[in-house]
């Protein structure tokens, strides 16, 4: 077999891998559309309708299908992502900066950090848990659960803007500094712009993270349901195609995110390109 | 400059050096705090808790071994331990097997950058959607009228629906493998796009095969990528407890299954002692993961 046989094959093979990887969306998005309230989660399609996306917003006369509790689960899920995203970025930036210089014991302090994303939500949350019952603290969402999703999602913001600032050349900084610039002003025009797409990355991770987080939540939350606690309560009840035009939304609401981020990088690289056509000139 | 520090004691008790330690503790100590608070605090409360005494309802802080011992004699229990390290080497080898060659595609055969990035996004954009609903949307795929039963009817390779695709030990492999294969293929994909293209090129001016090429170059190249990809999948797979619940109908229990169903019936120290064993097997797991490739040496 030579060389571009091979390739060939494995290039068939990747968009197999493709459709494996994204199959079970599509059938699930087109599945949404499936005809409602008699018609089931499975094909054929009876007829096409929006019924179930009408369902999920209480626009349907009521049925035997209980609606999805999501309007005030959506609210609390928002919230705590922007919670976690805010503390996870500073705690993020902080620690990163810390570490730009060479101290005792910052291997043992970067592992801590790390394996706040390597523990299993299971055995945190359980942890958790735990300690709550024991201090007699109540567990709510923006308690007990927010705490969690910050252990989750900071080391995530950490190590991106260790990657940041380990290209990071400090004289620019410095230079800025001897020609009388305040210190204000030199983060404002020289650190935040060097710094600002790591920091956009960390946000990115630390919200979508937070906002689809799911086990951690289940065992530290109380009794309010966030986003991903209403989807896995349907989980022991019957399946009905209402879940799935939820499952659509939701995933065009992660795409969105991504590109909104995906412009603002692409933009702070023009802004980037300019600034040095223009030093150069 | 004209002041030059003579000996490490000089630089330590120069006051600008204090001050910048300072100012390095201070930036660290609330990252430091938050961890040891919310993570190592209450990692060492599951231990403790798993040596208390469970009533029917509640536990009291008195020691004992009686969870462990509980634990360690129940059929349940241990059949449980045995379907977690069993799904978890299964769904290790499948995403392996799944995830390598398209890694090889993406991060070595393709020399066109623009390719490159856009099948590497495609590869992790999943990662950035809700974990539920990729679980759930296997359902409408794999039932008795789901849609990959009725594409092999419709192309005649089976007759009769394959029942064993839903709510069975194969769903739960099949949907871990294709949530978790992210995970291997990122890793791997990222260390094949570091390997020198020059050293391969001489290997096939100097006549040798694909194969040789693979198994000489590619293979021992990719191997630190193939470490991260399985300690990320294994830490993963030994906590899961949502894809066996939504895809094999009660039938696979893990342990994490158990710790949710122990904690739903407010036996915490059962769950705790079920916690501190996973616990035990995930460091053994990515203890020797660690020792086939020295990481800190390859990366």
């Amino acid at each position: 077999m030579n060389a571009g046989g091979i390739k060939l094959g494995l290039g068939v093979y990747t968009i197999l891998f493709l459709i494996f990887l994204y199959g079970p969306l599509v059938v699930l998005a087109i599945l949404s559309f499936q005809t409602g309230p008699e018609g089931g989660p499975q094909f054929p399609i009876i007829e096409w309708s929006t019924y179930w996306y009408r369902h999920l917003f209480g626009l349907t006369p009521p049925s035997r299908i209980a609606p999805l509790p999501i309007d005030q689960a959506l609210i609390r899920s928002l919230s705590l992502a922007l919670m976690t995203m805010i503390v996870s970025t500073v705690l993020g930036v902080m620690s990163a900066q810390a570490f730009r210089r060479r101290f005792r014991g910052s291997g043992a302090a970067f592992y801590l950090i790390v394996l706040g994303m390597m523990v299993p939500g299971v055995l945190v949350g359980l942890g958790m848990a735990l300690v709550a019952n024991t201090f007699g603290i109540d567990r709510h969402w923006w308690s007990t659960a927010f705490v969690l999703h910050v252990v989750y999602t900071f080391p995530f913001a950490f190590l991106v803007m260790l990657a940041i600032f380990n290209r990071f050349d400090p004289s620019m900084e410095e230079a800025s500094w001897s020609l009388g610039v305040t210190p204000a002003r030199t983060f404002r025009r020289v650190t935040f712009p060097l710094i600002f797409p790591g920091v956009l990355s960390a946000m990115l991770f630390a919200f979508t993270l937070s906002y689809d987080e799911f086990s951690r939540t289940l065992f530290a939350s109380g009794r309010e349901l966030t986003l991903p606690l209403a989807i896995y309560g349907t989980f022991s009840v019957e399946v009905h195609p209402n879940v799935f035009a939820f499952g659509v939304l939701t995933t065009l609401f992660s795409f969105a995110l991504l590109g909104t981020y995906a412009i603002l990088m692409g933009l702070s690289v023009r802004r980037a390109k300019r600034v040095s056509i223009q030093e150069d000139a | 400059m004209t002041m030059v520090a003579t000996s490490e004691e000089a630089v330590q008790d120069s006051p600008t050096v204090r001050r910048k330690s300072n100012k390095t503790l201070w930036l660290l100590a609330p990252g430091m705090i938050w961890m040891v608070a919310f993570l190592v605090l209450p990692i060492l409360m599951m231990v403790y808790v798993s040596f208390w005494t469970q009533t029917t309802f509640k536990i009291e802080p008195t020691l004992t071994l009686q969870s462990w011992v509980t634990f360690l004699t129940s059929p349940t229990y241990l059949g449980a331990l045995w379907t977690t390290i069993r799904i978890w080497l299964l769904v290790l080898v499948s995403t392996l097997v799944v995830g390598y060659p398209a890694a090889l595609f993406v991060g070595l055969l393709i020399k066109n950058k623009t390719l490159q990035t856009v099948l590497l996004v495609l590869c992790v954009i999943p990662f950035w959607t809700s974990f539920l609903i990729r679980v759930l949307a296997w359902r409408p795929m794999l039932g008795t009228e789901g849609a990959v039963n009725m594409i092999l009817m419709k192309l005649g390779v089976v007759q009769q629906p394959i029942e064993v695709l839903l709510f069975s030990e194969l769903s739960v492999i099949i949907g871990m493998t294709q949530i978790y294969c992210v995970f291997m293929v990122g890793p791997i994909a990222f260390m094949m796009g570091r390997i020198d293209s020059s050293v391969i090129e001489a290997a096939q001016d100097l006549g040798a095969s694909f194969w040789r090429i693979f198994r000489t170059i590619i293979l021992p190249l990719s191997m630190p990528g193939v470490v991260v990809g399985a300690i990320f999948v294994s830490v993963m797979v030994l906590g899961e407890f949502a894809t066996s619940a939504a895809l094999s109908g009660r039938k696979v229990n893990l342990l994490g299954n158990i710790i949710v169903t122990q904690v739903g019936s407010l036996k915490w120290a059962f769950a705790a002692v079920a916690g501190v064993v996973l616990t035990i097997i995930m460091g053994a797991v990515v203890a020797a993961l660690l020792k086939v490739v020295d990481l800190r040496k390859e990366l």
